[in-house]
């Protein structure tokens, strides 16, 4: 499943994702998370210590989780702020820790987290406004490697195409 | 020299990480009659008083706990708030994170270089090091080995009023480990550590296998 979480309150861009969607021939769900209450990460750790697999932080995140988990692929759009994704789509990511187990390995030459579920998506951001665009592809990269998994790029809401391009 | 500390770390002062990195740090900040006043920014009741703070003074020192390769979200919420200074104030960085490697906090240090630049502030440098996860669970002793080298840097930012120089450079320590250290420490990943990270986990009254997974 491709899964794209609008964390923006703009529901015409994920509009124009469906939209080109269907013009490409991708089937992709789409969730509309800019009104729905996601608080931040409070640096517990009990996902990973106490209440394993589970966030502490009560919230519509878990219903988000429980698709995020099925998921092949997993886009989030997120407004700018500071040259980076702002703190609305920061806290969608910073919540995602609990697909990830305390336990730790060596994956290639840096330490990572052992995955709790058998597959993690790929990831790929659609960002509105203002960004450091290379700064964002890199920093998806690095994202992707915690998942275990592929970046699939950051792209401008100008670019809506080539981002379901590569959906 | 007058410093501006602000906790950019999500988890309250008490189990905070980067706050015992801080005590260590001011300690050899102050050692010469620098003087500093600290703010968390995981109490929202504070935020008021960091951005006056913030706004009125001219060296301020952001210490960061990595979150997902870059700056927390919590503290990107009460950042966007903030106007360009442009007015010559210096932002240093203290950038902290669980995983041990150098490399693993470059992305994030990239990010602090363009976070001064979009807050009109002259970028003081990031004195960054990473194997600071398990600060909070360590007896006092184990937490004083852990966070003294800290005191030393703090110096370091009290003579050069920045971190720009050598020694913070090599403050972070290796960027990846050899293959042999990668396969020893692997071991104790497999071993030692599930252990101690089980004995946690009981500690703080977990009943299940710390790989459960509650959704299917
Ligand atoms: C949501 C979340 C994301 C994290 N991401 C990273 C990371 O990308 N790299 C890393 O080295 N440590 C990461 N950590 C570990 C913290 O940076 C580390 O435990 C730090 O010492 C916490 O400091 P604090 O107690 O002051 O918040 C993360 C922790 C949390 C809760």
């Amino acid at each position: 499943m491709i899964l794209v979480v609008n964390t923006t309150e703009d529901k015409e861009i994920s509009g124009k994702v469906m939209e080109q969607a269907k013009v490409m021939g991708k089937d992709v769900k789409v969730i509309e998370a800019g009104n729905k209450k996601i608080g931040n990460c409070i640096g517990c750790n009990y996902c990973w210590l106490k209440t394993p697999g589970e966030c502490t932080v009560k919230d519509d995140y878990e219903e988000i989780f429980k698709e995020i988990i099925h998921a092949k692929e997993l886009w989030v759009i997120s407004d700018t702020a500071l040259g980076f994704i702002n703190h609305k789509g920061k806290n969608f990511f910073d919540r995602i820790l609990p697909i990830a187990t305390m336990y730790l390995k060596f994956k290639g030459k840096e330490m990572r987290h052992v995955a709790r579920y058998k597959s993690s998506p790929d990831v790929g951001i659609i960002y509105s406004g203002e960004a450091d665009k290379a700064y964002l592809n890199r920093w998806t990269e690095r994202c992707a490697i915690n998942f275990e998994s592929k970046s699939l790029g950051a792209y401008s809401t100008e670019n809506i195409k080539e981002a379901v391009a590569c959906m | 020299m007058h410093v501006v500390i602000i906790n950019g770390s999500p988890r309250v002062k008490e189990f905070s990480n980067t706050d015992k990195i801080l005590a260590k740090f001011t300690e050899g900040l102050t050692e010469n009659g620098t003087t500093f006043e600290q703010y968390e920014v995981s109490d929202r009741k504070q935020w008021d008083a960091i951005r006056t703070a913030y706004n009125t003074n001219k060296n301020i020192l952001m210490a960061i706990p990595l979150y997902v390769e870059n700056i927390p979200g919590l503290l990107l919420e009460f950042l966007k708030t903030f106007a360009p200074k442009n007015d010559g104030t210096q932002l240093s960085f203290i950038l902290q994170g669980g995983f041990a490697e150098g490399s693993q906090l470059r992305c994030g240090e990239a990010y602090l270089e363009i976070l001064a630049k979009e807050l009109g502030c002259e970028y003081g440098g990031t004195l960054a090091k990473g194997d600071n996860f398990s600060i909070r669970f360590f007896g006092e002793q184990t937490r004083e080995r852990v966070t003294s080298p800290y005191k030393e840097m703090g110096r370091e930012f009290a003579a050069q009023g920045n971190f720009k120089s050598e020694a913070c450079r090599k403050f972070t320590g290796p960027e990846t480990f050899p293959l042999m250290i990668r396969i020893l420490v692997g071991a104790m990943f497999a071993t030692v550590a599930r252990k101690s990270f089980k004995k946690i986990a009981a500690g703080l009254g977990c009943t299940k296998s710390l790989k459960y997974r509650p959704y299917k």
